[in-house]
């Protein structure tokens, strides 16, 4: 993935509507080929990013280049993009073929070759049946891969897609998820990908690009969001997380004790320079997944601490314990998560219980 | 409703029954006794007749009130609903101006018509237009186009915007996007408002009285034949606009409550 070229280059882009700025001087690389997630709550900017790019909007201030050149100025009908827009936007008036071939027709391709791939396109995404229907005949998942194929159908060096799923139910959308994964696969195309569900970003994406609040905080693999977030917002919003205030004490090679009211955690800062360089007595937590807390044994010699099982919940595969913990067992809320067996699980409730997570499962976000 | 105990029902009932039978039985008296001739001043109800519509077909006076009707409401349909698109189009999304022009539209639908065809009356004179059918036209025109103007802004309104998005971005230029998306999607909104602009234009009386030249339409010809006493086929004519009023009122309703938006939504 690394050898990618980039595709597309934001250059510190920023864009205002009147007097409010919705984005603040946003980098953002994308590479050829690759499923990029934007994710972000609402009012991040993150459907904002995708309408700039698409042309959609005008830039405030900054660049787009698409290979090296500068297209901030191209207007929407030129650019080599295509969107896949958050209502769909199926032309009402026209059947499933009309809508799929609309962006070749307009373009003068001859009758021939748009039929020829308007029936491939809707071979691709499986609705070879329904070319003569009306949108409004249609069910939401169909009309979402209706938007796909018109979408697809100019072969765009790039597709937008703006929260695509949001509108369909739970299990549509966990198969259009797996359907659009590889749909992306067999036709190399480049997605960005624009969502406020951090579930289906893990679950699609090659690489997150995590936004809040008109910046972006944290771009990366979901392995890398997830075991190493930059920030508090980052740990926070991406999965559930245990997050502990502390203070940094010193450096100790690949790892770095902080001082908290559980007492002194200590936790991996491996390949995490901007963790190495903080000053000692920096304001700091400990982060560590629910996951990775587990009731202590004997052989656990660090980040030991005690704490009192507020309330046990059963959520099929895994059971959840919520734990008090720090001073007078009640300062910090912790969650612990655990496979679930027949037999019930160990913990139970108003139990005070030790308890522990490994050094190399914990890691450091800077307040 | 179940919630009212029966009582209270029944009366309610009653009530609306007796409403609506006086309020528009009247309606019904002309079509019924269109099919029966008139004697004395009284219907004669022994013996059912076409005769009226027979006396109608060849009063010349009504047949070329008809066709005086027919080419105003004509021509006052194109006029209305070609402006009244434009000034939807030009004006949706646009804030300047819009409640200005909204207001100025408004005015002569809801002014009293005398006012109106008053104001017409005085400003063709001064800038020395002779009254004829086109200044009926204009006439028309000023009144219905508040109709049209609503109707296509509102269909223009609840379009999703993001179709003429998606248009542009599947490559298409402006022009493309108007005929392509835009237009097809007004086009019910526009048919149904035309509709009804052309049904407004057939029964307008009081500023065509005011600003037509020698011709007459349908309504003022027969507002003529009203002072000159009763006669069967005024009965018959009465008969036969209000079925066309109905029909036509039927077609407006079809375009302008869309089947596919119905189903879209649910």
């Amino acid at each position: 993935m690394n050898q990618n070229p980039d595709l597309l280059t934001l250059r510190s882009v920023s864009k205002s509507y009147g007097t409010v700025a919705v984005l603040h001087d946003i980098d953002l690389s994308i590479r050829d080929g690759e499923f990029l997630t934007v994710l972000g709550p609402s009012g991040s900017g993150k459907t904002t990013v995708l309408r700039l790019i698409g042309g959609l909007e005008p830039l405030t201030t900054g660049d787009i280049r698409l290979d090296g050149q500068d297209i901030s100025r191209m207007p929407i009908n030129k650019r080599p993009f295509n969107t896949v827009f958050q209502d769909y936007a199926l032309f009402p008036h026209m059947t499933v073929s009309g809508n799929v071939g609309y962006g070749l027709s307009v373009r003068h391709v001859q009758r021939k070759e748009i039929a020829r791939r308007v029936a491939e396109a809707l071979e691709l995404v499986q609705l070879g049946r329904f070319a003569d229907r009306f949108p409004a005949q249609l069910s939401g998942g169909q009309r979402q891969r209706v938007a796909l194929a018109r979408a697809l159908i100019c072969r765009p060096r790039l597709i937008l897609l703006d929260e695509p799923l949001a509108a369909l139910d739970l299990e549509l959308r966990r198969q259009m998820q797996e359907f659009l994964k590889s749909i992306q696969r067999e036709i190399k195309t480049t997605f960005l990908f624009v969502t406020h569900d951090q579930e289906e970003a893990i679950g699609m994406a090659d690489r997150i690009c995590v936004m809040q609040a008109g910046h972006i905080r944290q771009l990366g693999t979901p392995h890398e969001l997830y075991y190493k977030p930059n920030c508090e917002f980052v740990a926070r919003f991406f999965g559930e997380n245990n997050l502990v205030a502390g203070k940094l004490g010193p450096v100790q090679g690949e790892q770095r004790p902080i001082e908290t009211a559980l007492g002194r955690l200590i936790c991996s800062i491996t390949d995490q320079p901007h963790l190495k360089a903080a000053p000692e007595g920096a304001s700091a937590f400990a982060a560590f997944r629910p996951e990775a807390l587990h009731l202590a044994d004997a052989t656990d010699g660090d980040n030991r601490f005690s704490g009192i099982i507020a309330d046990l919940a059963f959520a099929g595969s895994s059971t959840v314990a919520t734990i008090k913990a720090g001073a007078d067992n009640a300062a910090q809320r912790l969650r612990l998560r655990t496979p679930s067996r027949i037999g019930g699980s160990a913990l139970r409730s108003g139990e005070t219980v030790a308890l522990s997570f490994a050094p190399h499962e914990g890691h450091l976000v800077l307040a | 409703m179940n919630a009212l105990p029966r009582p209270s029902t029944i009366f309610l009932a009653a009530i609306t029954t007796l409403v609506a039978v006086l309020l528009y039985s009247p309606l019904f008296v002309p079509i019924v006794s269109s099919f029966f001739t008139i004697s004395h001043g009284d219907v004669d109800w022994s013996s059912p007749t076409l005769s009226t519509y027979r006396a109608l077909a060849e009063n010349h006076d009504i047949l070329t009130a008809l066709r005086t009707t027919l080419i105003v409401g004509l021509c006052t349909v194109v006029l209305s609903v070609v402006s009244g698109t434009l000034l939807a189009l030009y004006y949706h999304g646009r804030r300047s101006g819009r409640s200005i022009l909204q207001f100025i539209i408004f005015l002569p639908f809801l002014m009293p018509p005398i006012i109106s065809g008053l104001a017409l009356l005085i400003f063709f004179r001064e800038i020395g237009l002779e009254r004829s059918l086109l200044t009926v036209v204009i006439g028309h025109t000023v009144f219905v186009l508040a109709i049209v103007y609503r109707t296509v802004l509102m269909r223009l309104q609840s379009m999703s915007r993001t179709l003429v998005e998606a248009s542009y971005d599947l490559g298409a230029t402006g022009w493309q996007t108007f005929w392509r998306i835009i237009l097809p999607n007004l086009s019910s909104a526009m048919v149904g408002a035309a509709i009804l602009a052309f049904a407004l234009s057939f029964d307008e009386t009081m500023i065509t009285i005011l600003v037509t030249g020698t011709q007459s339409t349908l309504p003022v010809r027969l507002w003529a034949m009203m002072r000159l006493g009763f006669s069967p086929d005024i009965n018959a004519l009465v008969a036969l606009i209000l079925m066309f009023t109905v029909l036509l009122c039927v077609l407006a309703a079809r375009f302008l409550i869309p089947r596919q938006m119905a189903t879209e939504r649910s």
